[in-house]
């Protein structure tokens, strides 16, 4: 422990580290936040309680936020958005998302076409990072990272969810005391 | 497993003086999982061993298997404290492989939002320094500082801390409405806070016996093991990657780099702190200086950087950090090298504590603000 | 008169039932004493839990507990049955018997002192013994043989180590206490708690007036001897885990933080009955004068219970405000710091009530009033012994400078270093923009 060159002190300096004012001004410090806090100013700005009681008081979520998965409908005909175009299973770095599509036959000017539609999505929330890849890459919007974020199941089997989860969204039970 | 050097309890007599510590993974004051095995005699270290690994994930080589733009969420896990840095440095790493030039309000918006993400890492790590030292009041006031910025994170990313934050040619979307007004808010009030950092702790005597003198490492022995960072310049070595090599907008910003004199805790503590008051320097120029414009590149469909490789680093809040890739021509590297500053700057940890008391080896690993997934991996 | 009511039906009721008045005096009556002033004690030390919490939260911008019971007033209630309801396990080859009377041991003496504690005057008092000081210092010492035995009895080596720093961190403190209160007590003149608080009452003076070292450093031995922050490095990082009750789990530990808590108290106790004048504060004593003596007495507990809990503030302000002092340190300051000003603060109250007495006698200046309790003294007595104090204190600093003068610690005169900030020159960037 090698001893710091430090300059010496000058009289008042040695009267602030006898009167101990340097532990007295951090103590200072807390006592304006103990009455602070007692009458609540401004928490952001001045010395109030930054506390935020969840799950009485719900958070506020940005909109951007990447939270659970949802398959987005089409508002009017509430047919799936989805194209079965595999990008967004092809973007995850994971693996966890799986398209499986299905060739349906449609009639394109009067001829038979088969086109190809979604049969089932499997979409695996344990593995997700939330990383917002599949998002990105998802052509028509279907595909969005909602700003849900209680997405804690009981058992492992509950995390992989299917079409139908990711369309119609969880239930969850919001817990308000 | 490595074979940790120090003499387990077996070899060591009975009768002997010495004692063998184990400060295992699981420890509150150790940052993360990280084995320190001492060997005291009474009090006073004689000899130290760091036993790492324990959060080995394997990325690099994960990193072999994904593309480009897959690996980016990967990067923000190595430093989780400071994503934002971590995701500067894949990109940066890879546009330049690829020669794109990234338009100027991209870079703008990279360097305020990476200059906060510095602000983030230096205020965990002074909440957690402060708490391992005894101050626990200093934590969650660091704390509610943080939360603001990750507030912030949240509104422009989407996430708080681990964010996904650049894409190879700039950012997925411009910032958000409201961005100018947070980050206002947010450099108008930091001062205040940080002189009530400094209030509770710079002057304080038990802090001063505390940190004073404690750790020391002089430049030379820094340059000689490669420290970076605030470890670095707390020795008075004056290196920092924004004014040798400007990556992003720092060509354009003016600010000061702290140098410490004596290279001991409260040196690191001092530079630090006044690192985050030029950051904040740095934002609020910046947020003058932003100009308007797109904030992505064109990019080819597939990211495919030429074969070869290269080499880019940027100072993190830990330290230099640096990503060397090697480029075989497909969309997936060949292989990938992180330059992590935590891991080199742990090598310090045996020379700084010998001679110190166990209490001491505590301040020290704070000191030195590592984070395990860096240098695990 | 409402209040003098019930208590003199009790006791007429007592005498009724057969028991003699010395039986019921000396015997009922102590017992209804202990049963409420155990009961008053136990709440108090586990509000004391709750308000640490609560005041610690308020101090860093949170709430605290909020949740069990409306602000979580009911947080103690349910940490004592969470406590009460775990696994009670004990080391592989522990020695039983030890380890199951060591957190008695500490809880017993931490509250045997309360029986000589004058909450109040008159029937507030449990046992108005007349070396009530040494008693209380005396007991408060076989606390310390509480966390050998709990150390010793654990079978780990570092509860072993961790109980044998705390316990000669508490000793060392513990003289550091006695001596600090050696000066009250020559203006006291007498040993008993009471007696004490009767001597400034009579003086219409707290002794904090004449004795600011001492008063600092009772409290600052006081919090050392507590093991609480910021002299808590045993508790909180010894050897790399809890000190002494390592090993000890549920109800046990809790009485081990029971016993901590109630030593806070009795040291808060303390204090207020020597230094701040006790349950006395001028003009209650009008409440007697003008006859509702029971009312007197509930006040001034009442009194005594504020005076103790801005004392208990303290020891939560400073704990989560100042950071931790290392183990050498500690004893450091305890050794090199305290009792040298403990003693140079004997010497100077010694002085200065010789000054007083020499002054007085000598006919020239009325320096001292009666020598009915304590020694009560005449504004300019006052007046000098007050001088005396605070020439004391800077003798104290040159006394202190001169043992320090190479101490590690003391050499870090200024107290902040500033860093230098270089404009470094500018290189190559690294990155291209488009422009």
């Amino acid at each position: 422990m090698a001893l710091v060159k430090t300059p010496k002190p000058s009289f008042t300096q040695k009267l602030k580290r006898f009167f101990m004012i340097d532990l007295v001004k951090g103590l200072g410090l807390t006592l304006k936040y103990n009455l602070g806090a007692i009458t609540d100013r401004d928490a952001v700005a001045g010395k109030g309680i930054y506390t935020e009681q969840y799950p009485k008081v719900r958070p506020e979520v940005a909109p951007r936020f990447h939270g659970a998965p949802r398959l987005n409908m089409d508002p009017e005909t509430h047919d799936t958005l989805c194209i079965a175009c595999n990008l967004c299973a092809i973007a995850c770095p994971e693996d966890c998302i799986d398209v499986i599509p299905m060739d349906v036959e449609i009639i394109v000017a009067g001829k038979p076409r088969r086109k190809k539609v979604l049969d089932e999505f499997i979409f695996d929330t344990s593995r997700c990072m939330f990383c917002a890849l599949c998002q990105e890459a998802c052509p028509t919007a279907c595909l969005e990272l909602t700003q849900e974020f209680e997405l804690a199941t009981y058992s492992r089997a509950g995390f992989v969810w299917n079409r139908e989860m990711l369309e119609q969204g969880r239930e969850t039970v919001k817990y308000t005391s | 497993m490595h074979q940790v050097e120090i003499a387990t309890t077996q070899e060591t007599l009975l009768d002997s003086p010495e004692m063998v510590l184990n400060m295992g993974p699981q420890h509150p004051s150790t940052h993360g999982v990280l084995r320190v095995v001492l060997r005291l005699d009474g009090e006073t270290v004689i000899d130290l061993d760091c036993d790492i690994g324990y959060l080995h994930r394997g990325m690099e080589k994960i990193a072999e298997n994904r593309m480009y733009t897959q690996i980016a969420p990967y990067w923000d896990r190595l430093d989780y404290i400071a994503a934002v840095s971590n995701g500067l440095v894949w990109v940066e790493t890879v546009e330049q492989m690829m020669g794109l030039a990234v338009p100027p309000r991209a870079h703008y918006l990279r360097t305020i939002l990476t200059e906060l993400n510095r602000i983030a890492s230096h205020l965990l790590w002074l909440a957690t320094h402060a708490l391992d030292i005894g101050a626990v009041t200093v934590l969650l006031w660091a704390m509610r500082e943080r939360e603001e910025i990750l507030k912030i994170f949240e509104r422009q990313f989407g996430a708080r801390l681990t964010c996904h934050a650049w894409r190879v040619g700039g950012m997925p979307n411009d910032a958000y409405d409201d961005f100018n007004k947070d980050v206002r808010q947010f450099v108008n009030n930091f001062p205040k806070r940080l002189d009530e950092y400094e209030t509770v702790l710079s002057e304080n005597r038990i802090w001063l016996s505390r940190t004073v003198g404690i750790g020391v490492i002089s430049a030379e022995d820094a340059i000689a093991i490669g420290l970076s960072g605030p470890a670095l310049r707390g020795s008075g070595v004056p290196w920092d990657v924004r004014k040798s090599r400007p990556y992003a907008a720092y060509a354009d910003m003016d600010f000061d780099v702290p140098l410490g004199e004596n290279g001991d805790t409260y040196d690191r503590y001092l530079v630090r702190l006044e690192e985050m008051r030029q950051s904040r320097r740095i934002i609020d120029q910046a947020l003058e200086k932003l100009p308007d414009g797109p904030v992505n590149a064109k990019l080819p469909k597939v990211v495919k950087p030429p074969p070869g490789d290269y080499y880019h680093s940027i100072e993190g809040p830990k330290g230099e950090i640096g990503c060397y890739i090697v480029s075989d021509g497909t969309a997936q590297p060949w292989r990938v090298r992180v330059r992590p500053p935590s891991f080199i700057n742990l090598q310090a940890l045996r020379q700084m504590c010998v001679g110190h008391l166990v209490a001491d080896v505590v301040a020290i690993i704070g000191t030195l603000d590592i984070v395990l997934g860096e240098i695990d991996r | 008169m409402l209040l003098l009511g019930p208590i003199n039906v009790l006791n007429d009721l007592l005498l009724k039932t057969g028991l003699s008045a010395e039986t019921v005096n000396y015997f009922v009556w102590p017992l209804i004493q202990i049963g409420i002033v155990v009961t008053l004690v136990a709440l108090w030390v586990a509000y004391a839990t709750y308000l640490e919490r609560k005041i610690s939260a308020f101090m860093q911008a949170r709430l605290g507990p909020m949740r069990v019971g409306p602000w979580g007033l009911l947080q103690p209630i349910a940490d004592g049955l969470k406590l009460l309801t775990k696994e009670d396990f004990i080391p592989e080859n522990a020695d039983r018997w030890i380890f199951f009377f060591a957190p008695y041991i500490a809880v017993a003496s931490a509250f045997i002192v309360f029986s000589v504690i004058p909450f109040g005057p008159d029937w507030a008092v449990i046992a108005d013994v007349n070396i009530g000081l040494l008693l209380v210092l005396a007991v408060s010492s076989v606390g310390v043989l509480a966390l050998i035995l709990a150390g010793w009895s654990s079978n780990s080596k570092y509860a072993l180590l961790g109980g044998l720093r705390s316990s000669a961190q508490m000793v060392s403190y513990e003289v550091a206490m006695g001596l600090s209160l050696i000066g009250a007590l020559m203006f006291a003149r007498t040993l008993s708690l009471s007696g004490i608080v009767g001597a400034q009452g009579s003086d219409s003076i707290w002794y904090i007036v004449y004795q600011p070292a001492g008063f600092l450093l009772f409290l600052i031995s006081g919090i050392a001897e507590n093991n609480r922050a910021p002299f808590d490095l045993p508790e909180a990082e010894s050897e790399l885990v809890a000190g002494f009750h390592t090993e000890y789990s549920g109800m046990r530990w809790s009485l081990f933080f029971m016993a901590e808590y109630a030593a806070m108290v009795v040291v808060s106790a303390v204090a207020t009955t020597v230094y701040l004048g006790g349950w006395y504060f001028p003009f209650v004593y009008r409440l007697e004068a003008s006859g509702h003596h029971n009312l007197y007495v509930i006040v001034s507990l009442l009194v005594f219970l504020v005076k103790a809990s801005i004392i208990l503030y303290v020891y939560f302000w400073l704990r989560w405000t100042l950071p931790r002092f290392r183990y050498d340190q500690l004893m450091d300051i305890g050794w090199k710091w305290l009792i040298p000003s403990a003693l140079i603060n004997i010497v100077l109250s010694g002085v200065a009530v010789f000054v007083v007495q020499a002054l007085n006698y000598s006919g020239k200046v009325k320096t001292i009033e009666h020598l009915d309790r304590g020694l009560n003294m005449t504004a300019a007595g006052k007046g000098i012994v007050f001088g005396i104090g605070v020439i004391g204190l800077f003798a104290t600093a040159v006394l202190l400078a001169r043992i320090n003068w190479r101490s590690r610690d003391f050499n870090l005169r200024v107290q902040r270093r500033n860093i230098k900030l270089v404009n470094l020159p500018k290189g190559k960037p690294a990155v291209q923009t488009e422009s």
